[in-house]
């Protein structure tokens, strides 16, 4: 029996012989828990559908504008609530149907279809209605302007799937995506790994992208690793092509010669700390703006992250279009002890015969929580720890993992938090900062609302732009969130690997990538 | 004997129940859920309000834990184990093959753990206080200090990246060398020990001796003699040693990517994606109570002189 299954076992993994040259080799960190777009706003599902699976109608160019895709040119009505696409003609999916406006409004009409439960209800804004009068052309109708929409719609959640196959698969297409994209599924073992070979009839549309022929890998072989000393030895025994470790893994890596390090460092995320306004000390905002100064940014980005972050002044990471460095240069809460100590004394928190802060004879004590699992924050917890007690101020970590960190923070017995977030649209601001915040902890501030509210109904990018500044200034006007850092992107390749870049929201192109001999 | 066994199995029952009982008010006790954890850090609840509950509603979790307590119950019965709310398959197909490779790594590493402390157990105590009972102690010093995980990486270090002799990442039988000796090798190391001191214990009695002095050749003496009378303390080690194995398997397989149930648990719980969990506690302790059963009834057959049908 036991002979039988290890048969069995080994018939189910052989793989097939493979020319070595024309197969990529990718880290996965975990196994997507689906390749259905409209199923999942997991990262990793998304990288995986984006990179490989689904065009969209759009991308960003370097500089942060959309750019037609399989959509050619479009039009916005002059009240913003009508988008009218036009569409690429003779573009088919990888099961031989073909791309028109009908397909399109299928997908769109899938995620509106409530039944269908798609996590995505949440990107659509108010969108009401999609028409295809004919094949090339989409109306994506709102009830009132939806800003975000053209970010949301060069993320790999509103790719185009293949009608025919939604309905063939049903409840398992998930497991049997087809998309227009350079690559399509070949196998996927749970958990172990997923191959994609290339799309013979592929077409590449995006003005960013070097090769404009077919793909040059014929085969890419995604790896689940979760490990990360797992990942760096895979790539150092050469048996990755490409992979991210974590930043204190990096300084073996760069000492490598058959190894280099590509560094994005035009991000999404950022890291910044939050504060309970429900209740004293944050509900003064000079006591939010006085911890804002005493963070040692450049410590942490030494320390935390390795060297591989830059420290941020302004809430909105330098990769988010409506990014400007000049407010967080003027609004910001540069590292300064002496600035802290003074916003404190002016609330009341003064230094007793002990040293530390206290106002009317009661010592200031902070709680500060976060999730647990990344040494990189564990380390940053401890730096704001240790910034904080050099001004005499008690903090008491907690952390624990996401599932029970941030369901937490709706209890409002706390009173800082350490937070990351990614996201490739300016809406992020008014997703967390917009009264009463994600976690019913900010202060209802007429204008500050307001503000954020009209950022989210300017479809003209230009004018949402200008608003998205007021934002920005306005959050740190109220020290609503102290910003800190954002990490970078490192990959790791090997050293005869070419082509390897990542586009304006950090996808990958793969298609680019090739290998040297 | 027969009765025996059949008792046993009837007692599994209730201990099972017992078992999902807790972990479902220990889940019922939990702050979020599957549906949420699909969410974290990407889209804000308020935002996601109308999926979210659409989702909880489609796979039950709106419902009080007793009814979906009943429900789980009522599926197990009839061979449904629900289906998983992060990858949407059936609980029985996210398993299935990974409880086979968990059996496969387990039973691997409990074959290298027998050959490898069975052996220098006996060799330790034959040779007692020579310079390979002094290694073989001292090295099953080290294997019983060594946390898995660190000694996993450092055979990963050694042999796949400086030696090279194996990929970081293989397919096929040779994916199974490196994870089941190194979890073979750090479970060898309380069984040499115990087989030495049982077999030293054996070797002093008076009928080992007279045994040697009628001129009973070493090998027979050792291996016919001795070893049958020291299987005893080996054999309630071993079965100690399976739920350890497996305890052991769950750390290996993350560090070995072996696609087994124990990679499957670590994921699931960061996913709080409760119905494979569930799954894989209630396979796991009928696994664990038929192993203890199947150990009972082999002291018998060790130890003819221990008889159940007469408790």
């Amino acid at each position: 029996m036991f002979k039988r299954i290890l048969l069995a076992l080994l018939l189910l993994w052989a793989i097939p012989a493979r020319a070595a040259d024309e197969t990529l080799h990718f880290r996965l960190g975990e196994d997507p828990e689906t390749l259905f777009s409209a199923k999942t706003v997991s990262l990793t599902a998304n990288q995986v559908i984006g990179a490989y699976l689904l065009d969209r109608l759009v991308y960003f160019d370097a500089d942060g504008h959309p750019q037609p895709w399989l959509a050619t040119s479009w039009t916005i009505s002059p009240d913003q609530r009508v988008l009218t696409f036009k569409l690429r003609t003779g573009v088919k999916f990888t099961d031989g149907t073909d791309f028109n406006a009908q397909a399109a409004k299928y997908n769109y009409d899938w995620i509106l279809d409530k039944k269908n439960a798609s996590p995505l209800l949440a990107r659509i804004g108010s969108l009401q209605k999609v028409d295809a009068p004919d094949d090339t052309t989409l109306i994506f109708t709102f009830d009132k302007p939806f800003a975000p929409f053209f970010s949301y719609l060069a993320s790999a959640s509103f790719g185009i799937n293949s009608p025919t196959a939604m309905a063939k698969y049903g409840d398992q297409y998930g497991r049997n995506p087809v998309g227009t994209g350079p690559y399509m599924l070949k196998s996927w073992v749970p958990g172990t790994e997923i191959t994609f070979v290339r799309n013979p009839h592929y077409q590449q549309f995006r003005g960013d992208a070097l090769n404009k022929g077919l793909p040059y890998a014929s085969t890419v072989v995604l790896t689940v690793i979760s490990e990360e000393a797992v990942a760096q030895a895979a790539l150092e025994s050469g048996e990755l092509t490409a992979g991210s470790v974590a930043a204190d893994a990096l300084d073996n890596i760069v000492k490598n010669p058959a190894l280099k390090v590509v560094i994005n460092k035009t991000v999404t995320n950022l890291l910044f700390l939050e504060f309970n306004e429900t209740h004293p000390p944050f509900d003064d905002e000079r006591v939010r703006r006085a911890v804002g100064y005493a963070l040692d940014r450049e410590a942490v980005v030494k320390a935390a992250y390795n060297g591989y972050a830059h420290p941020m002044l302004g809430p909105l990471a330098n990769g988010i279009p409506g990014y400007d460095a000049a407010i967080g240069e003027k609004y910001g809460t540069p590292f300064n002890p002496a600035k802290a100590k003074a916003l404190f004394a002016e609330a009341g928190y003064k230094p007793g015969p002990d040293g530390k802060l206290a106002k009317d004879g009661k010592p200031l004590a902070l709680s500060l929580k976060s999730y647990s699992g990344f040494e990189t924050i564990n380390r940053t917890l401890s730096i704001i720890q240790s910034n904080l007690a050099d001004l005499g101020i008690d903090s008491k970590i907690e952390t624990a993992d996401w599932g029970s960190f941030y369901p937490s923070l709706l209890k409002p017995d706390w009173d800082m938090d350490l937070m990351r977030w990614t996201s490739s649209d300016a809406s992020v601001l008014t997703s967390i900062a917009r009264s009463p915040g994600h976690r019913n902890m900010t202060l209802a501030n007429s204008k500050q609302d307001e503000i954020l509210d009209r950022c989210q109904t300017l479809v003209d990018q230009a004018q949402r732009n200008g608003c998205v500044v007021e934002a920005q200034t306005s959050l740190l006007e109220t020290a609503t969130f102290a910003p800190i850092l954002s990490d970078w992107l490192v990959t790791i390749t090997q050293a005869n690997v070419k082509g390897y870049h990542l586009d304006y929201f950090n996808g990958v192109i793969v298609g680019d990538i090739q290998t040297e001999s | 004997m027969l009765g025996y066994i059949l008792r046993r199995l009837a007692l599994t029952v209730p201990v099972i129940i017992g078992i999902l009982l807790v972990t479902f008010v220990i889940k019922s006790l939990i702050p979020t859920d599957a549906v949420t954890a699909m969410f974290q850090g990407q889209v804000t609840e308020q935002e996601a309000k109308v999926a979210i509950d659409a989702m909880r509603h489609q796979f039950g979790l709106d419902q009080p834990w007793y009814i979906q307590f009943g429900h789980y119950v009522t599926g197990v019965v009839q061979g449904d184990f629900g289906t998983s709310v992060r990858t949407r398959r059936p609980v029985l197909d996210e398993i299935g093959f990974r409880y086979l490779n968990t059996l496969e790594l387990t039973f691997a590493a409990l074959l290298v753990a027998l050959v490898v402390g069975v052996l220098s157990g006996i060799i330790a105590a034959y040779r007692r206080d020579s310079w390979m009972d002094v290694t073989a102690t001292t090295v099953s010093l080290f294997g019983i200090s060594m946390p898995a995980f660190f000694f996993g990486l450092l055979v990963i270090m050694v042999f796949s990246v400086w030696l090279k002799w194996l990929p970081v990442m293989p397919r096929g039988w040779t994916a199974l060398l490196l994870p089941a000796a190194t979890l073979g090798l750090i479970e060898a190391a309380p069984l040499a020990r115990v087989t030495r001191s049982a077999m030293l214990e054996i070797l002093g009695r008076d009928y080992m001796r007279a045994a040697r002095a009628k001129g009973v050749p070493e090998r027979a003496l050792l291996f016919r003699h001795a070893l049958p009378n020291a299987l005893l303390a080996v054999a309630t080690i071993v079965g100690l040693q399976i739920g350890h194995l497996i305890g052991g398997a769950f750390i290996i397989e993350v560090i070995f990517g072996w696609r087994g149930v124990g990679e499957l648990a670590v994921r699931a719980i960061e996913w709080r994606d409760f119905a494979i969990t569930q799954g894989i506690i209630l396979i796991g302790s009928a696994t664990f109570v038929t192993i203890n059963l199947v150990i009972d009834v082999l002291y018998t057959w060790i130890d003819p002189r221990i008889d159940y049908s007469a408790g």
